[in-house]
């Protein structure tokens, strides 16, 4: 595998999410999400797990997508969901997860500096490591951005999403193809969908009752 | 710690896990024909913890049981020790009680039989879980098994399908979520430093170091998370709240639990010697008592109440990593017993007080505590289940919580760690304040109310059994404690 064979993936794996979490226009950003997780598929495919890449499309791609649909009510509903997020979080709500997201992100730079640093991996580099390793870190880092910053709820689930997909990279930068780190992301993919299709539903009913799409948090919301 | 490889394994194996994997069949069946009569479902569950009484037998005689399967070239590991079976033993009768509670209170509340038909499957789902986290032995099973108790327990926490319990779910859930993703890091982060997931061989790999310490960090605070510890609570109480008595019982009593289960575990195998952290667990225990007591107090609804007495009580069992880490064996043993003998005494008392709490809103219709006025007079048997329930969360003699707390005093005091008794004293004076609270309202004379609901017999027969049960674990709590030093120390 050549660099530039990998950056051009590596760069594009950074992109989708970025427009996936940055866009208010939420059809749109469930398209990126989509979008977003064929390209972990490949990544997978190319990383030698067929299975993986195949559990990614399947269930990362096709059902988590065919979710976040059905949460925007688009696949044939009357009780459609605004298709723009005009929701702004008070300013106020928001240090506690900042500080939550801020100790999350430095540990894990701390924790994979230190490792990395050391030399301390029990598994020798056979893949591409450092990019795996950075493009993992940056998507965790949007992920953990727009949980904290988003208020929508459906732009919630996406962050969630993506921040998996940020943690299952760096699973698998950090402890390369052991089969454990098949299981772990196949549980976790599974997970994720179950999360993102109780998520929808749940969205999807809030919506109906009372026409809201937060969470409307209040004091006891700490992160 | 031995593990002689006994030629009778397979029958243990076997029967273990027929007894991990038979209630999801259970619930499919109970989905399917929705079950009418308390009895029935007892019998239906009570092959259960019999199986799990002669697996604990086997435990005792023939010490540690403990196994190996592998599901497409993975190796995961189970075993079962005294604690494991016993919790496992703990969880099935809960299991079964709300289960029959839940009869009973579907056919109190008329809701429609098919609304209600999808709790079966989902405790079925539950119990799997639970089990699966007292026996795994590796990090794999416990993240499935972790995963599979969060999502089953939003299940059933939405199955009101009112604004609240929608509202409170989708907090649960995305919290739960992320509280998964932060365990699956630390995972990672051990992984990819010893590339095992096995307990034991991740205790004997792994090296006291910044990973280890940061690894078990976001493990720690996933698991914190899901446990509702102190500043990460905020989700718990509208949770239980909103969701049905059964439900909250449940979740108050065992599915909290499992997250500290994990954690203690984990923490002993690889950083017993991290004393700065577990004082700071600790403190976080402590304010736990104190601002989860503080707020019970201050509750102006039952469940309320209950749900922030949850909040205390867990902080009880944070207490056990400061004496653990770093002290006299003595000490440790103390401790050690006194935590499981503190979450068996809470979990029977918790559940019996949510379903005393659900019998007594469901009876008066109200669910304020200015409400209850009269029902000293009306429904003195729901009341009393509370109060025996409230002696096992005050520590009062003779209770599983009054042991736990005194065996968690001599512990503290023996270690010469004198912040915990203050704790423990203050704790039980804020447990007092806020159950005495509920009955100067339940004693209230002059409340001229005769609309009380009538309830199925059972469902306070079973609240009154559980009560009865925290009340005896204090007195016969030596067996269970003789069970916990043949499994010893992790």
């Amino acid at each position: 595998m050549s660099l530039s064979g990998e950056l051009l993936p590596a760069g594009l794996l950074v992109i989708l999410p970025a427009a996936c979490l940055l866009d208010r226009y939420l059809p749109r950003a469930c398209l990126a999400f989509i979008a977003f997780a064929l390209l972990m598929a490949l990544a997978w495919w190319r990383l030698g797990a067929p299975w993986l890449a195949l559990a990614e499309a399947v269930l990362g791609a096709l059902l988590t997508g065919m979710a976040l649909f059905h949460g925007l009510g688009s696949l044939g509903s009357r009780s459609r969901l605004p298709s723009r997020d005009h929701e702004t979080r008070p300013r106020h709500q928001a240090i506690a997860r900042w500080l939550a997201a801020l100790a999350w992100l430095a540990l894990a730079a701390g924790a994979i500096w230190g490792l990395l640093g050391a030399g301390e991996l029990s598994v020798p580099s056979e893949v591409m490591r450092r990019p795996l390793l950075i493009a993992g870190l940056a998507i965790m880092v949007m992920g953990l951005w727009a949980f904290a910053h988003h208020h929508h709820l459906l732009r919630r689930l996406l962050a969630f999403n993506v921040l998996g997909s940020g943690v299952f990279l760096l699973l698998i930068g950090l402890a390369g193809q052991l089969v454990e780190v098949q299981g772990l992301i196949l549980v976790g993919l599974v997970v994720a969908l179950v999360g993102s299709v109780l998520g929808a539903v749940l969205l999807r009913r809030l919506h109906a009752l009372d026409g809201r799409v937060t969470l409307d948090g209040g004091a006891g919301d700490d992160r | 710690m031995s593990a002689p490889p006994e030629a009778s394994l397979p029958l243990e194996a076997a029967v273990l896990w027929l007894a991990l994997l038979a209630p999801p069949l259970l619930g499919l069946v109970a989905w399917r024909f929705p079950p009418r009569r308390m009895l029935l479902v007892l019998l239906a569950g009570a092959s259960l913890p019999l199986a799990t009484l002669w697996l604990l037998h086997r435990v005792a005689s023939g010490g540690l049981l403990e196994g190996t399967w592998s599901p497409g070239g993975l190796v995961l590991h189970w075993r079962l020790d005294g604690l494991a079976g016993l919790l496992l033993l703990l969880t099935q009768l809960l299991l079964l009680a709300s289960a029959a509670h839940a009869v009973g209170h579907r056919r109190a509340t008329a809701l429609d039989e098919r609304a209600f038909a999808g709790f079966w499957p989902l405790l079925g789902g539950l119990a799997t879980a639970l089990g699966l986290i007292w026996v795994a032995a590796d990090l794999l099973t416990l993240y499935a098994a972790l995963e599979l108790m969060g999502l089953t327990a939003v299940g059933m926490m939405l199955l009101p399908g009112t604004g609240d319990a929608l509202v409170a779910g989708m907090r649960y859930l995305l919290y739960a979520l992320v509280g998964s993703l932060a365990w699956l890091l630390g995972v990672a982060l051990l992984l990819g430093a010893t590339g095992r997931l096995d307990l034991a061989g991740l205790e004997a790999t792994t090296e006291p170091g910044a990973v280890t310490g940061i690894a078990m960090a976001l493990l720690a605070a996933g698991l914190l998370l899901k446990a509702a510890i102190f500043p990460l609570h905020g989700w718990l109480v509208p949770v239980h709240a909103s969701a049905f008595t059964p439900v909250s019982a449940l979740h108050g009593a065992l599915v909290v639990k499992a997250s500290f289960f994990i954690l203690i575990q984990l923490w002993q195998r690889l950083v017993p010697e991290a004393v700065a952290a577990a004082w700071l667990l600790g403190g976080l225990g402590t304010l736990a008592i104190l601002w989860g007591g503080l707020q019970a107090w201050r509750a102006s609804e039952l469940k309320q109440v209950v749900a922030w007495s949850t909040v205390g009580q867990l902080g009880y069992l944070m207490l056990a990593f400061p004496l653990l880490a770093g002290t006299s064996a003595a000490v440790a043993t103390l401790a050690w017993q006194a935590t499981w003998l503190q979450l068996a005494g809470h979990a029977l008392a918790k559940a019996a007080m949510f379903m005393a709490a659900g019998n007594l809103v469901l009876s008066v219709g109200q669910s304020r505590l200015a409400d209850l006025a009269g029902t000293s007079r009306q429904l003195p048997l729901s009341l009393m289940t509370f109060g025996l329930a409230s002696v096992t969360l005050m520590g009062l003699p003779p209770s599983a919580g009054f042991t736990a707390k005194w065996l968690l005093l001599q512990a503290a005091i023996l270690a010469g760690q004198w912040p915990w008794v203050i704790v423990l004293v203050a704790g039980t004076l804020l447990t007092a304040a806020y159950v005495f609270r509920v009955f100067r309202c339940a004693f209230v004379e002059d409340a001229p109310r005769h609309d009380f609901r009538p309830l199925p017999a059972g469902m306070d027969l079973i609240a009154l059994l559980l009560a009865l049960a925290s009340l005896a674990l204090g007195l016969g709590a030596e067996w269970p404690l003789a069970l916990l030093r043949e499994g010893g120390l992790p």
